[in-house]
């Protein structure tokens, strides 16, 4: 098609937009809303998802091992556990370092544990603090460390992680649930919206076709103007949202120092496209749908 | 160059709105399509703009067959007719010239093409001057002079008017019927669908009066009435 073609659709969509513009005021509302919801939307999932993984890494298998067992037997055991392929890194934590750290946790109190320090005395075991690849293998990787011999007990914690991946999981379910309601809703309205607009104009689309104008023809001002509508309705909350989650993440680092969000350059990184796609995409799918009614003349 | 052959229309409410129906009309023609409403004037006319697709037959317009065309065939094979509705038809936020440059703005022609096509259209209408002017502040005859402007504009085969005359009065309905002779004379095919006895009868063309589906009568020189 010409150029001048093209610079004929781009008017003749700003016109419209300008000719209709409470309508397009209103179309540009629906996208604001909608985007604006699924953007706070993403930002709270990827940073409970964030944390979640910030929680997860902290989880490990420690593997407390049987009195008495020998530095032969000590090394034994560090090449089987290291061989498994869940496993990151183990880490050996004699007696006397347990004590050790033990001591230096309870602080003031350390001296309560004097007279423990000989060979004999020490109540603390040898362990191996195991860390894997993937929070969610713990649990069986746990068991397998837990049918080695020379392993007496394990401990993962195990009830505070399963009940942590339940709630991501459900979280996630959620999540996508609700984007998905969104993101639905919101090309409905966008159709109806649009679908006013054509409506508006169906005298022109009529003489259109009576003329013999082809149906892409027809179809482009519309299609650009709806791109025009989503693309608008986007740069909104874009920038609310960056702007807020900038300021938020200020106010969080100041005040709840121990929670860390996203960093926000981090976040939109991802989001700015999305939103901007969606926005665009909304507008171009809803007058599609609000054309392939009025086209079938 | 027009032609149906056993052609039959039956709306989807189970009416049929032409019933086995052959014609030809030949290049450069004029005719009146009579008969009274509902007769299946304008279905003949909707058919050969291939708004309305028949249900048994062939229509074979310009050398095509209508039923064959392809979907984005028919805006092509519109640009070989012009259409004059008794609603006019026009754009109500745009002037005369637009209304007219319109029709040759969306089959993409160039602009300096556009703009001497229109100024002729408008000279052979008699509206020149009111180029500026909105629809609103036209009367009648007026507004249909500029819809009958933007039928000619792209140089039809074909002219297709379905009571054009139908909100106008008699002295404004014979200019428009003026404007279409002259068409006519310089080789449009005309066919127009029609109530008005007087202009008819004045005209003498080929009359094809349909009832009830059926081409009942198709006389050369003919009136509005069956004449013995």
């Amino acid at each position: 098609m010409r150029l001048r073609t093209w610079a004929y659709f781009i008017a003749e969509a700003f016109k419209s937009i300008f000719r209709n513009g409470w309508m397009s005021l209103a179309s540009v509302g629906v996208v604001i809303i909608t985007l604006f919801l699924l953007g706070s939307f993403m930002l709270l999932n990827y940073n409970i998802a964030f944390l979640s993984s910030d929680i997860k890494s902290q989880i490990e298998v420690v593997a407390f091992l049987d009195e008495g067992v020998n530095r032969s037997q000590v090394d034994q055991l560090y090449l089987k556990i290291t061989g498994f392929e869940e496993v990151e890194e183990a880490v050996f934590v004699s007696r006397e370092d347990a004590l050790q750290r033990l001591r230096a946790q309870m602080g003031e109190q350390g001296y309560l544990l004097e007279g423990y320090e000989d060979q004999g005395n020490n109540p603390l075991r040898d362990s191996f603090e195991v860390r894997t690849f993937v929070p969610e293998e713990v649990p069986e990787l746990a068991g397998k460390i837990k049918q080695l011999s020379g392993v007496s007990r394990v401990d993962y914690g195990s009830e505070v992680l399963d009940r942590l991946f339940t709630v991501t999981r459900i979280l996630n379910w959620v999540g996508v649930a609700f984007m998905i309601a969104l993101g639905i809703s919101a090309t409905f309205l966008i159709a109806n919206t649009i679908k006013l607009t054509v409506f508006t104009r169906r005298q022109e689309i009529m003489i259109m076709k009576m003329v013999g104008a082809s149906d892409w023809f027809i179809r482009w001002p519309f299609v650009i103007e709806g791109l025009v509508l989503g693309l608008l309705g986007s740069l909104v909350p874009v920038a609310g949202l960056y702007f807020g989650y900038q300021y938020l993440v200020e106010w969080v680092n100041f005040n709840i120092p121990f929670l860390a969000l996203m960093p926000t350059a981090e976040v939109f990184q991802f989001l700015l496209q999305t939103l901007f796609i969606l926005g665009i995409g909304l507008g171009i799918l809803g007058s599609s749908f609000s054309l392939r009614k009025f086209l079938k003349v | 160059m027009i032609e149906f052959i056993s052609v039959t229309k039956r709306y989807p409410n189970g009416a049929e709105a032409l019933k086995n129906t052959n014609l030809c009309i030949e290049k450069g023609e004029f005719v009146f399509l009579v008969g009274s409403s509902g007769a299946g004037k304008t279905t003949i006319l909707k058919l050969l703009y291939r708004e309305l697709l028949p249900t048994r037959g062939t229509i074979k317009v310009l050398g095509r067959d209508v039923v064959k065309l392809k979907k984005r065939e028919i805006p092509f094979f519109r640009r070989n007719m012009g259409l004059v509705f008794q609603d006019f038809r026009l754009l109500a936020d745009r002037n005369v010239y637009e209304n007219v440059a319109f029709a040759l703005r969306v089959i993409e022609t160039p602009t300096r093409e556009i703009e001497k096509r229109v100024m002729e259209s408008l000279e052979l209408v008699g509206l020149k001057g009111k180029v500026k002017s909105k629809p609103s502040e036209l009367s009648g005859g007026e507004q249909q002079r500029i819809s009958l402007a933007r039928a000619i504009v792209n140089q039809p085969a074909i002219i297709l008017a379905d009571e054009p005359t139908g909100n106008l009065d008699p002295d404004t309905s014979i200019d428009i019927v003026n404007l279409l002779r002259v068409v006519n004379l310089r080789g449009t095919t005309v066919i127009m669908a029609t109530h008005d006895q007087e202009i008819v009868d004045r005209l003498r063309k080929r009359v094809i009066e349909v009832e009830d589906g059926e081409i009942v009568r198709d006389q050369l020189k003919g009136g509005y009435r069956h004449e013995a």
